[in-house]
């Protein structure tokens, strides 16, 4: 699986909103923007339940919240970036949130889903990268750097 | 507007087939054999109430009779594998001997005893009690195997029923002979000599042997080559139709050249024969309706006088005592099982065919009085004893604790429902649960599927083998994937009320491997998987096989 192939220009960003629920509402805008998405208040439901579970601040400055729903037929990754540190958005490690990577998937798409997350989350892990993303110029740079 | 015959002896099978069915149904409720049901309609359908059922179309059915009487005889000539001869074989003759003498023996004597108060003639009720003796000894097979098939039994007491109502018979034909041949000469009617009787007994019973073993033979080569059921079934069905008419043309006994050939297949293709005997005991529930029902049709209780009701009911006593206190000496005497002194005396009280067909022959005979009276008295005592035979069997069966361990994986689904079989055990797995938990608990079970639950227990989706083995690809994440993440939506779900078979049909629809038992509030029960249901039966069978192995 290469990640190109699901990185988007379109749904690559500078995130405007500062704290962690209204980057999560920006995200799941800019998918509803771009994409079919069946019902909205479903992905939106969705997405802040799988929150409420445990926090998708999986440390290193990254938040890859995620979900799976009814009505999608392939996976849809959008990419937010934050000027500035995310406020609430709980990590494992305590340092705040910078990049975002939103996942969202078809209910029956559970191995792709389960590997672009291990595949996107090792290539995140990596210093170099976070610190390109972090100081990307605009959208362009953003989508390749992670299409590298 | 008149129907055409044909049509109307159609329309008759029909009726009587819905009728027994439904009347099996209504009789089951009170825990009673189906045979009885069928016997009573069939009583109801005949000559003696409704007439519907009458002689003429009783005697076009005549062949049916032999069918349905050679089939069972070739069916409980199955079960008696060369193990069980000699395990039970001296056990058999032993109380063969015993309940069949003793029933011959009192009502012989009770019969001449009663007789001589109404009748001057002493020799007329030697005669009358002799006959009607000779008759008391057989037990009617088809009957007696209903019930046991009915009751799907299984141990030694059913392995000693099978064995003595499949030989009584024969017993009973060699006493008619020798008391009809004593008969004939004391009556004057026409003297024969004794031995030359038992020559042509044993002749009769020789061909007889000669013909099951040349069938048997012949059904074991043929069937051995086939491999599809069907071909298995028409076969064996033409042969044993063919072995019946043989028997028949010969006149020699029929259920005994049947039952040979059933005692050859299964000792000589054993494994084979198993199909054989499936295959034809699927038959028998819809023959047993018919045979039965136009047996309760013959049964004609217009002619009682007071004479014949106490004759009847000093035979009735004699029999049940003669056979019951004989079966009871037999097994004691061969030192059987404690369950079959205790039941066996019970279970032998089923008198049909066979007697109805020795009064005829005593019609023929001994043609007055003597066979009038015969006819009448067993009518009107199989008439009773149909009726408290399988009932007395029922309760014996229940008693010797054979019932219901003979059953087969389709019987264990047919009576299970979902919460029978589910497993209760099955290890929750909470949505907000992490890889690594749900990792550990992988470890420490053995099962493929895994219901996900909020924390009210309330049924979320399943997590399989599948979706855990992908998830190992996800080095580093393993505290961060969650139960949530990694479940499927659930397809279906029942009830723990929902009965096997339709579960079983829910897994064929939706192709699943595993269905989830929930409350009506959607909570987790239990987890049935296609693999846990076949083990769980499996044992059950098991567990059962143990239980009728302990009994003897």
């Amino acid at each position: 699986m290469e990640l190109k192939k699901y990185i988007n220009k379109k749904l690559t960003c500078f995130l405007k909103a500062k704290e962690k629920e209204e980057v999560l509402l920006e995200l799941i805008n800019l998918i509803c923007d771009n994409k079919e998405i069946p019902d909205r208040e479903e992905l939106k439901k969705a997405i802040f339940y799988r929150e409420k579970l445990m926090s998708t601040g999986i440390g290193l400055g990254i938040g890859v919240p995620h979900v799976r729903i009814k009505g999608i037929e392939d996976l849809i990754v959008t990419v937010g970036i934050g000027k500035q540190d995310i406020a609430n958005y709980e990590t494992i490690d305590g340092i705040p949130v910078r990049i975002v990577v939103m996942i969202v998937a078809g209910e029956g798409q559970h191995k792709p889903y389960i590997k672009f997350l291990s595949l996107i989350v090792s290539k995140l892990k990596k210093s170099e990268i976070r610190k390109k993303l972090v100081k990307a110029k605009n959208e362009e740079e953003i989508y390749n750097i992670l299409s590298s | 507007m008149e129907i055409e015959p044909r049509l109307n002896i159609l329309i008759l099978i029909g009726l009587t087939i819905l009728l027994g069915t439904a009347g099996s149904r209504l009789f089951k409720k009170f825990k009673t054999p189906q045979v009885i049901a069928f016997i009573i309609i069939g009583f109801f359908l005949g000559d003696s109430v409704l007439g519907i059922i009458n002689k003429q179309i009783l005697s076009s059915f005549s062949f049916f009779n032999i069918f349905v009487l050679g089939i069972t005889g070739f069916l409980i000539g199955g079960e008696l594998k060369k193990e069980i001869f000699q395990k039970y074989g001296k056990q058999f003759i032993n109380i063969l001997l015993s309940e069949g003498l003793l029933a011959f023996v009192l009502v012989t004597l009770f019969v001449v005893l009663i007789g001589n108060l109404f009748f001057d003639n002493t020799n007329f009720v030697w005669a009358l009690g002799l006959l009607l003796g000779s008759i008391a000894a057989a037990t009617a097979p088809a009957a007696t195997t209903d019930v046991l098939w009915e009751y799907k039994t299984r141990g030694p007491l059913t392995t000693t029923i099978l064995g003595i109502v499949g030989l009584d018979d024969g017993l009973g034909l060699i006493l008619f002979a020798i008391a009809s041949s004593i008969s004939l000469a004391i009556t004057g009617t026409n003297a024969i000599a004794i031995p030359k009787i038992f020559l042509h007994i044993l002749y009769e019973i020789g061909e007889s042997i000669g013909i099951g073993i040349l069938g048997g033979l012949f059904l074991s080569l043929t069937v051995r080559k086939i491999r599809d059921k069907y071909g298995i079934i028409t076969f064996s069905l033409g042969i044993i139709v063919f072995i019946l008419g043989l028997s028949k043309l010969t006149e020699c006994d029929i259920l005994l050249s049947a039952m040979i050939a059933g005692v050859f297949i299964t000792n000589y293709i054993p494994r084979k024969s198993k199909e054989v005997f499936e295959m034809t005991n699927e038959l028998m529930p819809t023959l047993y309706i018919l045979f039965f029902t136009f047996f309760g049709a013959q049964l004609n209780l217009k002619n009682l006088t007071l004479p014949t009701i106490l004759i009847a009911a000093v035979y009735l006593i004699g029999r049940t005592v003669g056979k019951g206190l004989g079966a009871n000496i037999g097994a004691r005497i061969s030192k059987a099982p404690k369950t079959v002194i205790k039941y066996l005396p019970w279970c032998l009280f089923s008198q049909a065919g066979v007697a109805i067909g020795l009064s005829i022959l005593a019609t023929q005979r001994f043609p007055g009085e003597i066979g009038n009276s015969i006819v009448i008295i067993i009518t009107t005592t199989t008439f009773v004893v149909q009726i408290i035979g399988p009932l007395a069997m029922r309760i014996a069966i229940t008693g010797a604790g054979e019932a219901g361990l003979n059953i087969t994986e389709e019987d264990i689904i047919r009576e299970s429902k979902a919460k029978d079989i589910m497993d209760t055990t099955v290890p929750l797995i909470y949505e907000n649960m992490s890889l690594t938990e749900i990792l550990k608990i992988f470890s420490e079970t053995d099962n493929l599927y895994y219901p996900v639950v909020d924390k009210s227990k309330k049924l979320l989706g399943v997590i399989t083998v599948d979706h855990i083995k992908n998830s190992l690809m996800t080095s580093g994440l393993d505290s961060f994937i969650l139960a949530y993440d990694l479940m499927e939506p659930v397809i279906a779900k029942t009830s723990s009320d929902l009965p096997m078979t339709e579960v079983q049909e829910i897994l064929s629809r939706h192709n699943l491997e595993y269905l989830p038992v929930v409350s009506a509030k959607d909570e987790v029960l239990g987890f049935l998987e296609r693999r846990q249901i076949s083990r769980k039966i499996s044992t059950k069978l098991i567990e059962l096989q143990k239980q009728a192995e302990s009994l003897g």
